[in-house]
């Protein structure tokens, strides 16, 4: 618990000037600001009026002094919540310091990290015009000029790989034309990078926000992308062999999730030694995975990544005892044999010459064991995706005929839908509803056909999923030499039964998070472990089991592998910007025949071209794309860490100064006039942005073609003085700031002619409407009615409608360059979000009370809340800071009458 | 104190660019060099920047140290009125610049070869005329004793 006099909320101009003041009265001050610097809105804008005095000139010393003056605190990127009423009067925050993921006391300032940042999302300090980095510093001037990385969580993509590999990482770097380097962060993960570029059922596409609009990003192929492109170039993974750590371990299985184990174990030091009972390492995408779709010399390749860090592979070596490994010095044992085992298909007749099993099958054609199906009929039974590989190949050795038979429907089968449709697009065919019940003998032990029982959806049974059964006297015949069984795989662990405990169906039962078995040296991971799966949740498993074998090695507590943020909402992305382009979807180059003769790849790879095209798609969901480029451009040690999270503060404060500001009014909402629409409508705020000192285009330019505008129209009280928002308030300020900016803009552009469409033009205070003579003095032209309408034309111009009160009252069309919405002030509702009791009042706009306004400013409904500038009703930069003065007398003169004795 | 890098022989043939050692400040008057830069402003090559908090924290011997290292002039970019720290910056800023020329006149330095300016957090364009005047003043000084 941290004590303050004094908590201030917001560091724009009322809240760094209330707690200069109170500071400077010898009052110690916590600010807090939500952004990554202090300044508000005023450090954004060009000028002020009527001095037109430079915004950032007045502003900066205020806030370089906010962050070093002896009584004030200030935090930024931080948020308060949760104010309670304490004992003695005080108050209880919670103060939320988000996660810069940058190290506030080591960083220079240097932005060598937003220079190698890989994604660009709207910058909220130009007012979305113009893009900035995940990585940045929020404005040249900003204070304290640190970079701030920014994460709104975990991209979908990358969250849901159950490999572990950022996704969205990879795709940003190929964005940025960093192949190699995108190559690497895949390795990150896993060595098995042409592997899954090629066979990975690509979850990471089915949660792509991008599908929402027209369609996923490409993500598995632009994977195979690199993989080719590093293949073409290195033989092995293009890193340096780490030091050995003097540990052994040992690997039973050479499958993805064996390979993946042992890549990253080799990497931190550990003597590996794999152990594969088959000829040839790989598991089953050297064994099983048919050639068409995932080549041998790609498995090969990804082998070699392994290999080339020292692990040694046995092949045709079945371990049989455990225990014996273990005493050889291996320290740790993983197994991950997968489930090499077929289920019987049970029917009589199953023995016979002519009926085999998928797994067994495919693995005689991976290894060249010269099947020749020509002019054979082939039934393959089983739905899934050994099933439509084990269909696909026969089709590939000359089977006349190939026919699917499974018990369900098409829709619940479960084979990837591509691998489906490809399977029918070769010439297979498939009988659905559809159950063996016994194979038929030729008479000579061989076999002559199947002979099938039609199958009926029955009621959902303890599993959840129906089980289908047979309808009485259904039952057809299919002619045929040869029947595959592809209906499950179970795993082989009787030998291990010594030394871990197995569940029924064979799996090893290990502790699902560390992974370790009974005996605390034994690991297993993969399908072993989870039953049949996939290659993406293998890979991640070997990838957990490496962590924790590494910490139980180290003598370290076995967590802190899941490091994700929750995943970001694709409602909140889609938000983010205006509006999305639809994008023609990739075409998925595959090369299919009816009848298929051979094993080469059936998709192509993508050209350099696609894979940009395909990766500039990438919404960055997440902002933060953990490409890891800032952290190696980064000349800190240590000073951006992507591991680090928010960070919660519990203070207790004297007294609280609400200076949460105004929102402004979304133009959108007012439709006639086509804001968000029509590139050439901007807000009064964007135009601030295009003649301030800092800024985006270093000119005034009309963002739908960069047109330097020559007539140039403002719309005032767009959105104020309008009951058809709901704000009959007038703003205050846009009169006066469309006033100072129809000066710049004519100072700036001398032959552009401006027409400001107003109701009133409200200029009162001192020298204002001196300001305002002195804008028409200039030529600016000023004209009484409200716009009713605006369109736009094919050249982006546009045209106003509206009635020409002082000229007779007709209706009158212009045209314009450029149209500017004096856009107007709405209250802030995060004032009232600080107080979970709810008992902060609002006025009948929704503005912080001022509950005795007129004898008392700056007093709320709370007594020691006080509030401070524009949270509390519009009000200039000038009012602001009167404002914020009061309100400061007020905190005083509370926090010293609380000091009397009763 | 440690000794500065050692500057590159001019190369004789080309045409001089002054080098010109500038101090700004983090908060004020870096910002507005910075800004020229992001701005894509022209400056001179030859203008190296070291940012620190407060222009009152520059000591005479460093602009002395800097001309007889080898720079031909050195510009105090400072905060004026508007310093975070100190209300008398100016007044500071100045009793030092007056120093340094002293030191620079007994080492037998033009003081010219010193010069300072108010800059502010948006004055790209008053520092990049700035320095292009001062470049200009220094290449009619001619080389520093040092350098040439």
């Amino acid at each position: 618990m941290t004590d303050y006099d004094v908590l201030v909320v917001g560091a724009g101009i009322g809240g760094m000037e209330s707690a200069l003041k109170l500071g400077d009265m010898g009052y110690r001050v916590l600010l807090v600001e939500k952004e990554a610097s202090v300044g508000g809105k005023m450090i954004l804008l060009s000028k002020v009026f009527p001095t037109l005095d430079c915004a950032s000139c007045i502003s900066t010393p205020k806030m370089a002094a906010s962050i070093h003056h002896p009584n004030v605190t200030t935090l930024t990127y931080s948020e308060v919540g949760g104010i309670t009423r304490g004992s003695a009067g005080r108050f209880q925050a919670k103060v939320t310091r988000k996660a810069r993921f940058v190290n506030e006391t080591t960083c220079t300032g240097c932005q060598l990290c937003e220079t190698a940042c890989t994604v660009a999302v709207p910058d909220q300090f130009n007012a979305d015009m113009i893009q900035r980095r995940a990585a940045y510093i929020a404005f040249p001037q900003a204070v304290p000029k640190k970079a701030v990385i920014e994460r709104a969580g975990s991209s979908p993509c990358s969250y849901t790989c159950p490999a572990g590999i950022q996704a969205h990482g990879y795709v940003s770097l190929i964005r940025s034309g960093e192949y190699e380097k995108a190559f690497q962060l895949v390795l990150d993960a896993t060595p098995l990078v042409g592997t899954l570029g090629r066979a990975c059922y690509a979850p990471c596409e089915l949660e792509c926000t991008r599908g929402s609009i027209e369609g996923p990003l490409p993500i598995r192929r632009l994977k195979r992308f690199i993989a080719d492109i590093h293949y073409d170039k290195f033989d092995g993974p293009g890193i340096e062999i780490p030091e050995p750590n003097g540990h052994k371990v040992a690997i039973v299985g050479t499958g993805p999730a064996g390979l993946t184990a042992a890549w990253q174990l080799a990497r931190k030091g550990y003597g590996v030694k794999m152990f594969e009972a088959a000829p040839k390492a790989g598991g089953f995408l050297r064994l099983a995975i048919p050639a068409y779709r995932l080549p041998s010399e790609i498995v090969e390749q990804d082998i070699a990544n392994v290999t080339a860090l020292g692990v040694e592979i046995a092949t045709s070596a079945p371990v049989q005892d455990l225990d014996s490994l273990h005493e050889e010095g291996y320290e740790a044992v993983l197994l991950a044999t997968g489930t090499p085992l077929s289920t019987k298909l049970g029917v009589p007749g199953d023995e016979l010459d002519g009926v085999l099993s998928g797994v067994a099958f495919l693995r005689a054609v991976k290894l060249g064991e010269g099947i020749d199906l020509a002019d054979q009929r082939v039934v393959v039974i089983g739905g899934g995706n050994v099933a439509m590989d084990t269909a696909r190949t026969a089709r590939r050795l000359g089977a006349r005929e190939v026919t699917v038979v499974y018990r369900r429907t098409r829709s619940e089968m479960p084979a990837h839908h591509v691998e489906a449709d490809d399977t029918e697009k070769e010439g297979v065919r498939f009988v659905f509803q559809a159950a063996p019940v016994a194979v038929l003998d030729d008479g000579r032990g061989a076999t002559r056909g199947l002979r099938c029982s039609r199958m009926a959806p029955a009621k959902a049974g303890a599993s959840g999923r129906s089980r289908p059964e047979p309808v009485p006297g259904s039952e057809f015949e299919i002619a045929c030499e040869v029947i595959i069984g592809a209906i499950g795989m179970a795993p082989d662990t009787d030998g291990f039964s010594a030394q871990v405990r197995t569940n029924p169906n064979g799996t090893l039962a290990v502790d699902p998070e560390t992974l370790q078995s009974g005996s605390a040296w034994l690991f297993a991971a993969g399908d072993v472990v989870s039953g049949a799966s996939d290659i993406t949740r293998a890979t991640g498993q070997g990838q957990r089991a490496a962590h924790m074998i590494d910490r139980w090695i180290r003598g370290l507590q076995l967590d802190g592998f899941d490091l994700r943020l929750p995943v970001v909402d694709k409602d909140q992305v889609l938000a983010r910007q205006k509006a999305y382009r639809l994008a023609v979807p990739l075409d998925p180059s595959e090369v299919l025949s009816a009848a298929p003769t051979d094993f080469r790849e059936v998709e192509l790879p993508m050209t350099e071209a696609e894979a940009h095209r395909g990766a500039g798609l990438c919404l960055d969901c997440g902002v933060c794309s953990e490409c890891g480029e800032c952290v190696d451009a980064c000349p800190v040690d240590d000073c951006i860490d992507l591991r680090a999270r928010d960070q919660v503060l519990d203070v207790e404060v004297g007294a609280v100064v609400v200076a949460t500001g105004f929102k402004l009014f979304a133009a959108d909402l007012k439709p006639e006039y086509g804001y968000g629409t029509f590139k050439n409508v901007i807000s009064g705020t964007q135009m601030d942005r295009l003649l301030a000192p800092t800024r985006p285009f270093n000119t005034i330019l009309r963002p739908g073609d960069g047109k330097v505008p020559e007539r140039i129209a403002y719309v005032l009280c767009t959105g104020s003085r309008d009951e058809t928002v709901g704000n009959p308030l007038c703003s205050r300020f846009c009169c006066m700031y469309s006033i100072k900016q129809n000066q710049l803009i004519m100072g700036a552009l001398p032959i552009a002619d401006v027409t400001v469409h107003y109701m009133d033009i409200r200029a009162p205070g001192k020298r204002y409407d001196e300001f305002y003579e002195q804008a028409k003095a200039m030529g600016a032209n000023y004209v009484k009615g409200r716009v009713a309408r605006i369109t736009e034309k094919e050249n982006g111009d546009l045209v106003l409608r509206y009635e020409d009160i002082e000229h007779g009252g007709g209706l009158v069309e212009a045209e314009y360059d450029l149209v500017v919405l004096a856009v107007g002030v709405q209250p802030n509702s995060d004032a009232q979000a600080l107080f979970p009791e709810g008992d902060l009042a609002v006025d009948e706009f929704r503005y912080v009370a001022e509950t005795d306004e007129d004898a008392n400013p700056g007093q709320t409904s709370i007594p020691g809340v006080y509030v401070a500038g524009a949270a509390s009703g519009a009000k200039d930069i000038a009012d602001s800071i009167l404002h914020a003065g009061s309100t400061v007398a007020q905190v005083a003169a509370y926090l010293e009458h609380a000091k009397v004795p009763a | 104190m440690t000794t500065l890098a050692p500057v590159k022989p001019p190369d004789q043939e080309r045409a001089f660019v002054p080098r010109i050692l500038v101090f700004s400040t983090n908060n004020i008057s870096d910002p507005g060099i910075d800004l020229a830069g992001s701005s894509h402003m022209t400056y001179s090559p030859g203008v190296v920047v070291i940012s620190m908090p407060c222009t009152s924290g520059i000591r005479p011997s460093w602009i002395l140290h800097a001309i007889e290292g080898g720079f031909d002039g050195v510009f105090i970019a400072s905060d004026g009125d508007e310093c975070a720290y100190l209300s008398d910056c100016s007044t500071r800023a100045s009793r030092i610049v007056a120093q340094a020329q002293a030191l620079l006149q007994q080492g037998g330095h033009q003081p010219q070869r010193l010069k300072m300016a108010a800059i502010c957090s948006v004055c790209a364009e008053p520092f990049t005329r700035h320095v292009q005047q001062f470049g200009q003043a220094l290449a009619e000084l001619g080389r520093s004793a040092v350098a040439s």
